[in-house]
């Protein structure tokens, strides 16, 4: 399977899907492998801050990247626009806790594809990533 | 599925105590320097990340009050110094102490203490020199909707305009 192709199965299920986790939180990071890896998620890597977020992802080429908002370095909207400068059709989907509403629009702006708000509902978090990557194709 | 809360729970306790000897450290900086940005940067971002991980296990007293620190960080961010001086990094102290007393009580317990609303009400007060009035309390009328927010993630279009 080519890394920058997102594998289905003949049910339309992902398949090892690439995922990045960026998140300064070790707890947070942890939460969503949790919920990921169980359904076939590979998590490919994992980022601390805004700058090794951009920089993982040119290393890895991920089929997608959650990414939070509040990051040390460079914050997760600017990461995202490093990322999309570099790789316009880059999946990412933005990590955010409530009132973070003005941040995740301007996320969107920016080139992220979706959301999911803290705290996390793994169904919600599963349904997303889903979502996002069946539109890649 | 159901997470392993007793295994983040313990996670909880090792980061939210990190956290705070960063955000206490911060603080003292501050007190040094009012405008210095990485203290200031610090504890904006300890205590965002407290509440979400004590908003991920439902300790709801510890999110509330880690959030009205994160707000009054993020005022203290837009501001790019703490304005209230020696009165507002008081108050800061006071709600950095309580999430100190709040955590510690998880770590016997087991569980989340009750809420701290004078206390919350007090890191949302501002000082006379730091400006009139409290902290905004978040999801203002203004504020962008999760309906707006899902209109933009999948390019519908805006079914009202956003404010």
């Amino acid at each position: 399977m080519k890394s920058d192709e997102a594998a289905f199965t003949e049910t339309g299920e992902n398949m090892k899907a690439r995922v990045l986790i960026a998140d300064d939180a070790s707890f947070m990071r942890q939460m969503i492998r949790e919920i990921i890896e169980p359904e076939g998620y590979e998590v490919v890597g994992e980022a601390t801050d805004g700058d090794e977020a951009v920089a993982q992802y040119e290393a890895l080429n991920p089929d997608l990247v959650t990414m939070d908002i509040v990051m040390p370095k460079r914050s997760g909207i600017d990461a995202v626009k490093g990322i999309i400068a570099n790789r316009p059709d880059a999946c990412v989907v933005m990590c955010s806790a409530l009132g973070q509403e003005t941040l995740v629009m301007e996320a969107l702006q920016a080139g992220a594809k979706d959301f999911i708000v803290k705290p996390f509902k793994p169904d919600n978090v599963l349904n997303t990533l889903q979502k996002v990557l069946e539109k890649r194709g | 599925m159901a997470l392993d809360l007793a295994k983040y729970r313990t996670l909880f306790l090792e980061e939210a105590t990190e956290h705070l000897a960063e955000m206490s450290s911060a603080l003292l900086e501050l007190e040094k320097d009012l405008g210095a940005a990485e203290p200031i940067d610090i504890a904006f971002r300890m205590a965002h990340s407290i509440k979400s991980m004590a908003a991920s296990l439902g300790y709801e007293s510890i999110t509330e009050l880690a959030h009205a620190l994160e707000d009054r960080m993020e005022g203290v961010r837009s501001a790019g110094r703490v304005l209230g001086g020696a009165d507002e990094l008081k108050s800061l102290f006071h709600g950095l102490e309580g999430l100190e007393t709040m955590v510690a009580a998880v770590r016997e317990t087991g569980e989340a203490p009750p809420s701290q609303s004078e206390l919350v009400e007090r890191v949302r007060a501002r000082t006379e020199s730091a400006g009139a009035g409290p902290v905004p309390v978040p999801h203002s009328p203004d504020a962008i909707s999760e309906s707006d927010l899902e209109d933009a993630a999948s390019d519908r279009p805006k079914k009202k305009s956003l404010r």
